[in-house]
């Protein structure tokens, strides 16, 4: 009996992890440009308790018996899918409609990137995020600039008060990778490259693979109530049932013992 | 007095134990995407009263779920995506690809899903998956997913969700269905699971009242029997 229980067991772990998922994802409901996760499972190795065989005189051939042992967590998946545009007036917000990162330094000096583009001037002038991390490559603000003017392909350009003309004053870049959803999440809604993601393709926006910035927005979590709501629901029942196949092993169990009396 | 009924249902209790045991992969298994059921069944041989255990795979689809991501593949009819493992190829159903860092097409576990011309290298751009494994970006045709199918019986399982056949033929075009954007979701129904577990119970519980009683019988024929005064 203790293999079912442990495989039971497995699957009463694997929809809690499932849970943990889900109730990231509802609490970053209202996170800028947050992708919410989704936990995939996969079954575990089988035992072949009875090879194929062929049996006595007339009895035919048998088929393997195979037995599973249970399911474990394959993977924590980030669906990349794009968020909702949110009008937020703001002309130091920016989204991404499309493909592609801003890339931020941060204070160790590496590279990190993020979607989240609520940004704000630093003390100097420069475009941070709300985080403080400077926007790479960095991008001087003047301090008589009005009007400040983000194209949607990321060229920077204000107004000066002392001069009719515009001036440019740089261009935002981003970066995108062969496989987003391997980059590390390091919270901040920042991310980091790794074997997995591989290297950082940089680029404009508007250029082929890359999306556009839209200034005056900002992209909203990606998390759907209703879909997480309806996992949880799903989730829930699975790990009762997991649960009573574990009672009822042990009741099985229980039953043999007392057969002895 | 023979005690060949007692070692019957000795063996009676091992079948419905690993009953027990299948029926608990099953609803482990319950929101494993691509997980087909495990289906015991008995088989009366010639000369034994205890059943033996025959476990077949239900291939039953599982429903389908639409999840919206480009890279999530179902099959939902026949055949099987192949899969390089190991040196060796392996059969799966759809499931969740993804691109690695050299832009392979490779499913969850980083194996390479295998097209007409072997690994699958995709450029950056939308990726189009149509019904005939036909893949394409921003439109062009760039691979072909390859896809096969086997016998029931060839079939054997390996662990997550992976499949090695012995007798393997590609499948013909008209006879693929893939759609991307979607998930099948296990065949088993966690009902289904539930009832099947409470059915084991019940027969293993009747059993063991049978082994009381031959045991009853036992102890009479022993120690009661011949006994004088």
């Amino acid at each position: 009996m203790d293999p079912s229980i442990r495989t039971a067991a497995t699957g009463m772990m694997s929809q809690q992890r499932r849970i943990e998922v889900i109730a990231n994802n509802l609490a970053n409901v209202n996170t800028t440009a947050f992708k919410r996760s989704r936990a995939h499972f996969e079954d575990l190795l089988y035992q072949t308790i009875q090879g194929p065989g062929v049996g006595g005189a007339g009895l035919g051939t048998t088929d393997p018996v195979q037995v599973g042992r249970g399911t474990r967590l394959a993977a924590v998946q980030r669906v990349q899918g794009q968020g909702p545009m949110e009008n937020t007036g703001r002309p130091l917000d920016l989204a991404i409609e499309g493909d592609g990162l801003f890339r931020v330094q941060l204070p160790d000096g590496s590279t990190a990137y993020t979607r989240d583009g609520s940004l704000s001037l630093s003390a100097d002038g420069s475009l941070v995020t709300h985080g403080g991390y400077q926007l790479l490559p960095g991008i001087l603000v003047p301090e008589d600039a009005t009007g400040l003017m983000i194209s949607r392909n990321g060229v920077v350009t204000v107004q000066m008060r002392s001069a009719a003309d515009v001036i440019e004053l740089g261009r935002i870049e981003l970066a995108r990778f062969a496989n987003e959803p391997g980059l590390v999440a390091l919270g901040e809604n920042l991310y980091a490259e790794t074997p997995a993601s591989g290297q950082p393709i940089h680029g404009f926006a508007q250029d082929t693979g890359f999306g556009r910035i839209v200034q005056g927005h900002l992209e909203a979590s990606n998390v759907e109530i209703v879909t997480e709501m309806v996992d949880m629901i799903s989730a829930l029942r699975a790990y009762e049932i997991n649960s009573q196949a574990v009672k009822a092993s042990e009741e099985m169990a229980r039953t043999a013992a007392s057969m002895v009396r | 007095m023979s005690t060949d009924p007692l070692r019957d249902a000795a063996r009676a209790l091992a079948y419905w134990e690993r009953r027990q045991e299948v029926a608990s992969h099953n609803v482990a298994n319950s929101t494993t995407a691509g997980y087909k059921g495990q289906r015991v069944f008995a088989e009366v041989l010639a000369g034994m009263n205890a059943p033996a255990l025959v476990v077949r795979d239900d291939m039953s689809d599982g429903p389908i779920m639409d999840t919206g991501r480009p890279l999530d593949v179902a099959v939902t009819g026949e055949g099987f995506l192949v899969v390089e493992a190991g040196g060796g190829e392996l059969l799966r159903r759809g499931g969740s690809l993804s691109l690695d860092a050299a832009g392979v097409l490779v499913d969850g576990g980083g194996r390479p899903i295998l097209g007409e011309d072997g690994v699958i290298v995709l450029p950056a751009g939308d990726i189009e998956i149509g019904r005939d494994g036909a893949i394409r970006v921003d439109g062009e045709e760039v691979a072909r997913l390859r896809m096969e199918r086997a016998a029931p019986a060839d079939l054997r399982r390996v662990e997550a969700g992976l499949w090695v056949a012995g007798q393997r033929e590609a499948l013909p075009v008209e006879a693929r269905a893939l759609r991307q954007g979607a998930l099948e979701e296990s065949n088993v129904h966690p009902l289904q699971g539930m009832v099947e577990i409470l059915d084991v119970q019940r027969n293993y519980a009747a059993i063991q009242k049978t082994v009381v009683m031959l045991d009853d019988v036992l102890d009479m024929t022993v120690n009661r029997i011949g006994r004088v005064g």
